[in-house]
């Protein structure tokens, strides 16, 4: 296949610190410079990590939530052990469309493997298990009493009925912190309802529901693009394997049981909608780009694409509309002229809300979202567009902070990557390695845990073992 | 004999289910310990972010320390979905005004007290307790705390073990950083926002993740940062740090492949509505018919959707039985060439023309019975009704101390040994004045009243 022509990321070089803090008075530039000091990425590799005591394996597959979980855990330094099944977690094989052509290459076998599961897998080991044959399961038994935590994803009492279950293992490793995660639960009327994927989750809790236009402006329930559900459910479950490990290292010396799902990660995030369905039978409606809750606080259409603008309360209200103002004296003077909108609760009247936007759609429709962030930054609002992939990538600032980077890969090139928001001062997380070939680490792996030699090797091979 | 002993001892082992639902059982978890009993938190935040990262350690048992403005609290109080329910009273102080349900999930078990931290008084009252605490959490705009001095310079020579941590938008450093924002500002930059939604040719556009995700699942982000520094510091170094958190770093750390794609390829990774870029079938579609044509709420007078999930090949084979379609079946045999995205335009097309005369639940209960995957998409009176979500805890009833009843949702996560779980939902601004001020800063009630006159609390 040809090389397709991309530009070299990043296409605009990063600004230097003398360019963003140009200008600035000493006192100043201090603060922010002080920061940069203590966070910044470059100087990951001079600190310990927070987690590097801790052994994760990470069974899980199929699914994003326990791999998100893991790589949590794995960008703070825990070593996290990736089991898959023999021939890789299926999740490899992911890409859009079925094309394998967008698939990374492993330069010395081949193999290929999909974008999604490739930036999920950063700072893993990869090693294959196959927990179906006695001895696989055998050999899982060795390595859990040797680990820290477990993260599995089997159906429902799977992993219970072939003896390696969280009432097993807790017995030969009590310090054992064992967590299965899914999308519904391991227990409860809807247990054994199949379906493992994301958005299963997602619809199962109201969040599809709620999410796109009403019904009166053309709009569905939509999901996110994301696997989102999986996302926000790894990373509760590694809130409570991080809260485990304090209590284990702190008081009690004992492991535990954490079941983490998809589904209610989500309805504890959907803040208002259980309390407010109690009081008087409300049910969320979808509200769009807008929100029920505050006015203004929107994305709605501008020149070339679309546009957040921010500010609830009185002192950013004046401030947008003035502007608004500044190109529409009269707009400005219907919004400030109108008694319905003078409170801040008014404005929250559906009706007020399509004369807000209304208006501020007016103004917006003859500005690009730079034109309008610029105007509008300099009263201090908040405003953005909506940005797509290959605007954040090159965005200035997240450039100069280095939320998006690429990794050169031993095994498949350079690879275009979002980098872990954990800044830190002491042990800041961070990227070691992106992405392992299917077994790679086998041999490293079973020698150091299990001690097995070069016939084990071959024997387990041929057994189809690992 | 031990042969009957053996038997007695199998019956005795409860199924996997029973053991389990025993374990998580959401009731008897104040028979338990808690994770991080023990742990002082002070949360110096408002809106959702800062919040929440907070009161997902208080779920854990932390004592967090509410710090709001005097008198009318934080902003949030005042944000409650059309301007109409509220519990009150806001405060003692107001009582004629409640707090809205904008505040409701953010801040659960957490000790509300008052301080202006504008005021020398009050700094001094922030230092007091931050030398007696584990965790700062601080969601104000980069070096506001610094320059009232009590950010983390200053705090963290009082208390070197503080784990100090800040929370914002676009960090505290580099170009932007002086730019304010809010959740849907970080989902419209970060870059989830713009795949989120059908694409342009069916005419769509971006779509906002309903909720206040980047607020909220970065508060989570958050906590797993402090976590993690916690246990480093009490099992390494003794000392604590500083974290800052980005909630548009979080957003584009979280989009999948696209930016594996678009810098290999140079593809700008587009919209795909309620379909999946990488398997079919495996997307929402419309069923024809509401199923409550009766009601009178447009949210339930609504046609239905419900997710279908058939990419394994088997499966898909029995999806086109169920819907009678043989040519189909054979035409799409093979994932490859189901996923392309005209195969999907054409297979979803056909499911929702086969769903045009259905409800959501008779479409789920013939793909239940062809055992293929599905889920109706719940809205939340569907949700909070459920009885698995309540056997579970997923949301409960809460016996509020302040407020009475309320439906609020449970802990995202269950633990076997040292549960979250829900106490209280919020209290009015200032509640706990007395009991903390008292108990860390040592404040007389004469103190205490002087303050309070002069609005310092």
């Amino acid at each position: 296949m040809a090389t397709p022509k991309v530009a070299p990321w990043p296409a605009i070089p990063i600004s230097k610190p003398e360019e963003v803090y140009a200008g600035l008075s000493e006192q100043a530039k201090e603060y922010p410079l002080f920061l940069e000091s203590i966070v910044r990425q470059e100087h990951n590799f001079e600190k310990p990590e927070a987690l590097s005591r801790l052994r994760v394996l990470d069974c899980s597959t199929r699914m994003m939530i326990g791999h998100w979980c893991s790589s949590l855990l794995a960008e703070l330094g825990a070593e996290v052990i990736q089991v898959e099944p023999l021939g890789g977690d299926p999740l490899r094989q992911n890409t859009p469309f079925g094309r394998r052509q967008y698939m990374f290459r492993d330069k010395e076998t081949g193999e290929e493997v999909g974008g999604q599961f490739l930036h999920e897998m950063r700072n893993k080991l990869s090693i294959t298990l196959n927990l179906e044959t006695e001895e696989g399961r055998e050999i899982l038994k060795k390595l859990a009493v040797q680990s820290d935590v477990v993260i599995e994803n089997a159906p429902p009492g799977q992993w219970d009925s072939w003896g390696i279950g969280y009432r097993q293992l807790s017995e030969t490793n009590p310090r054992l912190i064992y967590c299965w995660v899914g999308q519904r639960g391991q227990w409860g009327p809807l247990k054994d309802k199949p379906g493992m994927l994301d958005p299963v989750a997602q619809a199962a809790c109201g969040f599809v529901h709620g999410t796109g236009d009403p019904k009166e402006f053309g709009g569905q329930p939509t999901r996110s693009a994301l696997w989102m559900a999986d996302h926000v459910g790894g990373t509760s479950a590694a809130m409570g394997i991080l809260a485990a490990v304090l209590h284990r290292e702190n008081v009690s010396g004992q492991g535990q049981f954490i079941e983490a799902t998809a589904a209610e990660a989500i309805i504890r995030i959907l803040d208002y909608n259980w309390a407010w369905h109690s009081m008087d039978g409300s049910i969320r409606p979808r509200y769009g780009n807008w929100d029920l809750a505050i006015n203004i606080y929107a994305v709605n259409p501008c020149k070339d694409g679309y546009m957040m603008v921010g500010g609830g309360h009185d002192r950013l209200w004046y401030r947008i509309w003035r502007t608004v103002g500044d190109e529409y004296p009269t707009v400005e003077e219907d919004i400030l002229g109108d008694p319905h909108l003078r409170e801040v609760a008014d404005r929250l009247a559906h009706d007020m809300q399509v004369k807000t936007y209304t208006m501020l759609g007016e103004w917006l429709k003859d500005n690009p979202r730079s034109e309008a962030e610029r105007k509008l930054s300099k009263q201090q609002v908040a405003s953005g567009g909506v940005l797509y992939v290959n605007e954040v990538a090159e965005y200035p600032h997240f450039k100069y902070r280095g939320h998006v980077g690429e990794y050169d890969s031993p095994h498949y090139g350079k690879i275009l990557y979002g980098t872990t928001p954990f800044l830190q001062q002491k042990t800041p997380g961070r990227l070691k390695w992106l992405g392992r070939p299917t077994g790679y680490d086998n041999g490293d792996v079973y020698r150091r845990l299990l001690g097995l030699n070069r016939e084990d090797f071959t024997r387990l091979k041929q057994a189809k073992v690992i | 004999m031990a042969q009957e002993t053996a038997g007695a001892a199998q019956a005795k082992q409860p199924t996997f289910e029973e053991f389990c639902h025993q374990t998580f059982d959401f009731k008897k978890a104040f028979g338990k310990p808690e994770a991080l009993k023990g742990c002082r938190v002070l949360s110096c935040t408002q809106y959702i972010l800062g919040p929440s990262c907070a009161s997902y350690l208080a779920e854990l048992g932390a004592e967090v320390i509410k710090i709001e403005a005097p008198r009318r609290g934080e902003a949030m109080r005042h944000t409650t979905p059309f301007n109409e329910p509220f519990l009150y009273p806001l405060s003692r102080w107001v009582p004629e005004r409640g707090t809205g349900l904008g505040f409701l999930g953010a801040n659960p078990n957490e000790y509300f007290i008052s301080c202006d931290f504008h005021r020398p008084e009050g700094q001094a009252i922030v230092k007091k307790l931050a030398a007696k605490s584990d965790v700062v959490v601080e969601n104000y705009r980069p070096g506001t705390f610094e320059r009232w001095g009590i950010g983390y310079r200053q705090l963290s020579k009082i208390n070197p073990r503080l784990v100090y941590c800040w929370l914002g938008g676009f960090g505290g450093w580099g170009p932007g950083r002086v730019r304010a924002s809010y959740d849907i500002l970080g989902q419209s930059q970060g870059g989830n926002f713009g795949m989120t939604g059908k694409p342009e040719f069916m005419g769509g556009a971006p779509s906002k993740h309903t909720i206040w995700l980047a607020d909220y699942w970065g508060g989570m982000m958050g906590a797993v940062q402090i976590l993690a520094a916690l246990y480093w510091r009490d099992k390494v170094s003794g000392e604590g740090t500083f974290t800052e958190y980005s909630q548009v770093h979080g957003v584009t750390r979280q989009l999948e492949y696209a930016l594996p794609l678009y810098g290999r390829h140079g593809i700008v990774r587009e919209r795909w509505g309620n379909w999946d870029t990488q398997l079919c079938v495996h997307g929402i579609i419309k069923c024809g018919k509401s199923s409550y044509p009766q009601s009178e709420n447009p949210q339930e007078q609504e046609e239905g959707y419900i997710l279908v999930s058939a990419y394994d090949d088997k499966d898909f084979v029995r999806l086109c039985q169920t819907v009678g379609d043989g040519k189909t079946a054979e035409k799409y045999a093979k994932h490859d060439a189901r996923v392309k995205p005209q195969s999907q335009i054409e297979i979803y097309d056909l499911l929702e023309k086969w769903a045009a005369d259905k409800t959501k639940e008779q479409v789920a209960e013939l793909l239940d019975k062809a055992n293929i995957n599905n889920q109706p998409v719940w809205n939340s009176k569907e949700v909070a009704n459920h009885p698995h979500w309540q056997e579970r805890g997923a949301v409960q009833w809460l016996d509020d101390q302040t407020f009475g009843d309320l439906m609020h949702q449970g802990p995202a996560y269950m633990m076997s040994a040292t549960p979250p779980r829900l106490k209280w939902a919020l209290k009015p601004v200032g509640a706990d004045n007395e009991y903390i001020l008292g108990k860390l800063a040592g404040l007389s009630s004469e103190e205490l009243r002087r303050l309070e006159e002069q609005e310092c609390i």
